[in-house]
């Protein structure tokens, strides 16, 4: 089992008497939870992402039970002299793999962000958001037991979003720890098991009594039919926003568009299966 | 590591930046060095123009990564190997360049002492002038890793850093660099190979401590 990661009374600055980004910081995230980081520009949300991320050491607290981890920048400058499937192999060795299985990994994960057609362009000439996609790639084809991402869906295209928050929900529920920041207020809404603020210099836990300004965000409805006598696994709760019984065996889950395979995927491979009845957006509920 | 250093090498040859000092140094040592000349007087010039060489090369294989993609190799592999591994494939490529200077040099060079009283043997020869270009480059790397990021971040401060920095570490009485490359020159006028070994153990010394303190500074500067 793995251990959380920790953050105690973290604090950040760049220079030896420079002010401080950010003080006090405690932090702990449980494996398999996905985090949320808001906050106005400017306010340190970045060097927290790199703290967590491994990149940055803290200037006073500590930092304990980082793991395996990757982190996508926010932006991703393509200056290296290298195709785009060779860079990936390159970091898919970095971080630990095999290079016939990091060559591989790189050819699928181009091909779900929808980039396969550029897996021998340089770098140099791929557009902005032809290169944010191989920053993702490198962070998700080693599998890591932590993802940063920083704003990592700016720059993608309308199904390599979608496909980048469908490969949140499979690391979390891989039992992967990912932590993100994005400025879209719908991005993973509902998905996220904690939000927290970076606000006058520290973080700040979003709790129940705040006001949820968040938007629900794209669900799903699904219907399926267990084993006589079974309940609901436990991680299928917990991926589901919500819950309800219309049977005797027979459940209606609604769950984020962003977790709905994994959330099939985990009936289908239960033991013994469960069946699923029927998948429709939450509109045509019939 | 060894994907790191593998990767960092793959960056140093696909860039060609790694021309620039190789021309520097193939040019000074068509200057230094004739065919004829007193073979470990050839040698010792080789080893001191490798100092800078092997600054500079540290200098392009540190500046080579882009920040966000040194930040996504960081988060893999902690920023201390990060900035490890791009000084140590200069390091290679430094000793690679020195090892071959060290050949050809050896070639061209007459085996014999300044005065050409004393028949001097290659082979020794050789091997005290590889030793010399090995504390050359480990001192050039200590110079390289000293005078870029993360110790000095803007090039226009970073870059007569390194000049003057490794003039110093070629000249100021004490340095490795200074010993092995004396040696090598008193050894040509008296005839006797020198085994320049106490400089080398200095450079590694100076070289560890360097590179040590610019990974260790690695997580602790904002990225250039």
């Amino acid at each position: 089992m793995r251990r959380e990661l920790r953050l105690d009374g973290v604090g950040r600055r760049y220079a030896l008497r420079g002010p401080w980004v950010l003080r006090g910081v405690d932090l702990a995230v449980e494996p398999g939870t996905l985090v949320r980081v808001e906050g106005a520009n400017g306010t340190g949300k970045s060097t927290l992402l790199r703290l967590l991320a491994g990149i940055d050491a803290p200037t006073e607290g500590r930092v304990t039970g980082r793991p395996r981890t990757a982190y996508v920048p926010e932006r991703f400058p393509p200056a290296l002299p290298f195709t785009a499937a060779r860079y990936l192999t390159h970091l898919g060795t970095v971080h630990g793999l095999s290079r016939r299985t990091a060559a591989r990994a790189a050819g699928q994960w181009l091909e779900r962000l929808g980039a396969a057609g550029y897996a021998d362009t340089p770098l140099t000439r791929l557009s902005k958001g032809s290169s944010q996609k191989v920053a993702v790639a490198q962070a998700l084809l080693a599998e890591p037991e932590l993802l940063v991402l920083d704003e990592a869906w700016t720059g993608l295209d309308a199904e390599a979003r979608a496909e980048l928050e469908r490969a949140v929900a499979e690391r979390t529920a891989d039992g992967g720890t990912v932590v993100f920041v994005d400025h879209d207020p719908g991005r993973l809404a509902g998905a996220s098991d904690a939000v927290y603020v970076v606000r006058d210099g520290t973080l700040h836990r979003r709790t129940g009594l705040e006001p949820e300004p968040m938007p629900s965000g794209p669900r799903v409805v699904v219907r399926v039919q267990g084993p006589p006598g079974a309940a609901l696994p436990g991680d299928v709760r917990r991926t589901a926003a919500s819950a309800e019984e219309s049977g005797p065996g027979c459940h209606t889950l609604t769950v984020p568009a962003s977790h709905s395979d994994v959330l099939l995927r985990t009936l289908l491979t239960a033991r013994p299966p469960w069946h699923v009845v029927g998948v429709h957006a939450p509109e045509d509920r019939r | 590591m060894t994907a790191l250093l593998r990767y960092q090498t793959a960056l140093l040859l696909r860039s060609q930046r790694w021309l620039p000092p190789v021309v520097l140094y193939a040019a000074a040592l068509g200057i230094g060095v004739q065919g004829g000349q007193p073979v470990l007087d050839s040698l010792g010039w080789a080893a001191a123009v490798l100092l800078p060489v092997a600054a500079w090369l540290v200098r392009i294989c540190v500046t080579s990564e882009p920040p966000a993609a040194r930040g996504c190799v960081s988060a893999a592999r902690g920023p201390a190997r990060a900035h490890l591994a791009p000084v140590l494939v200069a390091l290679a490529a430094a000793v690679v360049l020195g090892a071959a200077a060290t050949v050809v040099v050896t070639l061209v060079s007459d085996p014999v002492s300044t005065g050409r009283a004393t028949r001097v043997p290659p082979l020794p020869a050789a091997g005290a002038g590889l030793l010399a270009a090995l504390v050359c480059a480990l001192l050039g790397t200590a110079v390289g890793a000293l005078t870029a990021w993360p110790v000095l971040r803007s090039p226009g401060r970073a870059v007569p850093a390194l000049l003057l920095a490794a003039l110093l570490a070629l000249v100021a009485s004490g340095s490795p660099a200074r010993a092995a490359v004396g040696d090598l020159v008193a050894g040509s006028k008296s005839g006797a190979v020198p085994l320049p070994l106490l400089p080398l153990a200095g450079a590694v010394v100076v070289a560890v401590v360097a590179v040590a303190a610019a990974c260790v500074l690695s997580s602790r500067r904002p990225s250039a």
